[in-house]
């Protein structure tokens, strides 16, 4: 038989008991869509949490911490720093040279966070405006974070906090100038680097005008990693530094057993840039061996990653039980069909049609039930899909707080072509047993008079 | 005359043996006979007698219980059923007492139904059923369903069903046996016809002597034995 015969034929058998087609085509139709619309679910949530965990900072990076190791070798130095950039996968490092300014800006003043990092760091924060920072400058030049001019709050002549003041302090850290003053810092040699220390010393410490060369991305009410800090070029920050603490190098540095301050930089904190999502375990756990100690978002990102896989699991098992359902609906369709059709396929025997065709012939009917019960359940899917989101965009948003603009449930290519390829699986294998009895059925059915 | 006889099925010693609970029944009890090309050929008998098997047999229906049958030189009874379903394909035409159309086609698709089978293109396919059903005088029925049709119609759809694969042989399992005696005639005249024109070769089964008596050769079956084989005399030089 002719491939088109052979479908010609199925679909005239179809059609010729409509209301068992439709009715069993409905099993089918309901099966996918609510595996669709489960996996759907389970897949919008994780996008939504691989979205959050995105917003938390990116998820290509690793950090590492180190704060006061008595051993030297696990200090984090530019050394060991450079020494984890060789770790195959990573892309870039990044120390932190963390610190704390005061700023000051008309009858405006509030305590910023600067942050002195590579060009490879740099180069991950999406600016709203500007330029980054050059490398090496002798003057600093600064990337504003997008919600660093909230910290700026007004103060009166006393230098002291207004409470009667709702006024809201809008400053353009671009084009408003902004003094800096720098903490005072320890004295060389004295030991410990005590903050209190800097307080008094501050009324005459010398304000530096810096220029803000770039804003981050984003309103002020819009949230990222980047959002609350001020962000300059490590090695000009390192130049800049020098000219105000000499030898000390940073505001209050490590001493050695000797007490006199280390000659090199110790940070506390530094970034490993890794290429791929997939490699920022095994870069992770790199690190960690080495004696650091090592985060990444990733790592959260993966265990709640674990967690939704078991969601998701439960929801697509939902879902597959009214898919079983469904396929032995086709079962039992397929069988009545067959009993029915007892003399028909005898004549067909008797006049020679192939024992396969008659087998494809059955393979073909249920193929059919399925893959229009597969076709028609996914687009009840896709519209109960936009059902869903348009209902739970608002309520998603205030009840679990994600960052739910692309809806709650999420249909992607795969799991259409996924669904669809299903349901034909199922009707087909559903339709095997049955089709397998039609081919073996006597002719002398047919032969046989009532 | 024996030179110019080519036999185109060779039944030896065929045997049917059903087995029913303890009992035995022996349908076919060690029958042997030749059919000859472009033959007619009746098997009569009363009812109960073996016919049906006999013909069953020949068309690869059923396995014989012993015996040996050759069609066309092949060995029909050592074939498996996806040989045999084959060889309906390529050389039977069957005819059924209750005409056996499919009720959802009509009668041009029932007719050209064997050629899909054989994966005949749809034009094709068309073209041969329409000429058969002209030789038949059916072709102004073409559209109609069988439910549409009388039996006699429905008769002749069949039998140009079976003819559309342009056959070796042709068998046929009482063909007229639910047909009235005009309508009987009708479809003998047919047969013949068909035996005489389209130089077919026709096995025909049926339970009345006056309707065997049509065919060129009739084989008697009685309790699975052959009793009697009454050749016509068309020509004259009939009888011992
Ligand atoms: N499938 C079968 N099972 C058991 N007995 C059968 C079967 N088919 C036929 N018979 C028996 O074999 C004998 C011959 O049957 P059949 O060939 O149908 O006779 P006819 O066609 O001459 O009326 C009968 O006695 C019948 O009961
Ligand atoms: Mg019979």
């Amino acid at each position: 038989m002719r491939p088109q015969d052979l479908i010609t034929l199925a679909i005239r058998n179809l059609l010729r008991r409509k209301t068992r087609t439709v009715l069993t085509v409905l099993g089918v139709v309901i099966g996918t869509a609510s595996i669709v619309i489960m996996m759907s679910l389970g897949l919008g949530m994780s996008r939504s949490m691989v979205e959050l965990y995105k917003s938390f900072g990116s998820l290509t990076t690793v950090t590492v911490y180190s704060y006061g190791s008595e051993d030297s070798t696990k200090e984090l130095t530019d050394e060991t720093i450079a020494g984890f950039g060789r770790i195959p996968h990573v892309t870039g490092t990044s120390p932190v040279l963390n610190v704390d300014v005061q700023a000051k800006c008309g009858s405006a003043e509030g305590y910023l966070q600067l942050y002195g990092v590579t060009q490879d760091y740099l180069k991950q924060i999406e600016l709203g405006s500007g330029t980054l920072p050059k490398p090496d400058q002798p003057e600093l030049e600064l990337i504003f974070g997008n919600m660093a001019s909230r910290m700026f709050y007004k103060t009166n002549a006393s230098g002291r906090f207004r409470a009667d003041d709702t006024e809201e302090v809008t400053i353009d850290p671009v084009t408003d100038t902004i003094f800096y003053t720098f903490p005072e810092g320890s004295q060389t040699g004295s030991g410990s680097g005590n903050a209190a220390g800097s307080q008094q010393g501050k009324a005459n410490a010398k304000k530096y005008m810096l220029q803000t060369v770039g804003m981050v991305k984003g309103s002020a009410e819009e949230y990222n990693e980047f959002s609350w800090g001020v962000y300059c070029d490590i090695d000009s920050l390192k130049t800049f530094l020098k000219k105000i603490y000499k030898k000390n190098l940073v505001p209050y540095p490590k001493t050695n057993k000797k007490g006199k301050p280390l000659s090199y930089y110790v940070y506390n904190e530094a970034y490993v840039f890794v290429d791929d999502m997939e490699n920022v375990s095994a870069v992770q756990t790199r690190i960690n061996d080495m004696g650091f100690q090592a985060n990444s978002n990733m790592q959260w990102l993966e265990q709640s990653q674990q967690t939704m896989g078991m969601v998701q699991a439960v929801l697509g098992g939902i879902g597959a039980v009214s898919l079983l359902v469904a396929a032995i609906g086709i079962v039992n369709t397929m069988m009545m069909s067959i009993y029915e059709r007892t003399r028909e396929i005898g004549i067909m025997k008797v006049l020679g049609c192939d024992m396969n065709d008659i087998r494809n012939l059955f393979l073909v009917e249920s193929g059919a039930i399925g893959f229009i019960g597969g076709a028609v359940g996914l687009a009840l899917s896709w519209a109960v899909s936009f059902a869903i989101n348009r209902l739970a965009t608002g309520a998603g948003q205030a009840i679990i707080g994600m960052p739910s603009s692309d809806g709650i449930s999420y249909i992607p290519m795969w799991l259409a072509g996924f669904a669809i390829v299903f349901a034909i699986a199922i009707g087909t294998i559903a339709g095997y047993i049955p089709a397998k009895r039609a081919m073996s059925l006597s002719p002398l059915a047919a032969i046989r008079n009532e | 005359m024996p030179d110019e006889k080519v036999p185109v099925i060779m039944v030896r010693d065929l045997k049917k043996i059903y087995k029913i609970g303890v009992n035995r029944v022996h349908a076919l009890d060690g029958i042997s006979f030749d059919v000859y090309k472009g033959e007619f050929l009746a098997i009569v008998g009363t009812s109960g007698s073996g016919k049906s098997t006999c013909l069953n047999m020949l068309a690869g229906l059923e396995h014989p219980t012993s015996g040996t049958i050759s069609i066309l030189g092949k060995r029909i009874d050592k074939m498996n059923e996806h040989e045999l379903v084959g060889f309906r394909r390529k050389h039977v035409g069957f005819i059924f007492q209750s005409y056996n159309l499919i009720a959802s086609m009509n009668a041009e698709e029932n007719v050209a139904m064997p050629l899909v089978f054989r994966g005949t293109p749809k034009d094709q396919r068309v073209a041969a059923a329409h000429k058969y059903m002209k030789l038949i005088g059916i072709l102004d029925q073409a559209k109609h369903m069988p439910g549409q049709m009388s039996g006699g119609q429905q008769q002749r759809v069949g039998i140009a069903r079976a003819l559309v694969i342009d056959p070796d042989i042709i068998f046929a399992d009482e063909p007229t046996g639910n047909l009235d005696s005009g309508t009987t005639a009708e479809v003998l005249a047919l047969m013949r016809k068909i035996v005489t024109e389209q130089h077919k070769t026709l096995i025909m089964v049926t339970h009345d002597s006056s309707i065997a008596a049509a065919a060129d050769r009739q084989i008697r079956i009685v309790d699975g034995r052959i009793t009697e084989i009454i050749e016509a005399g068309r020509h004259s030089d009939e009888d011992k």
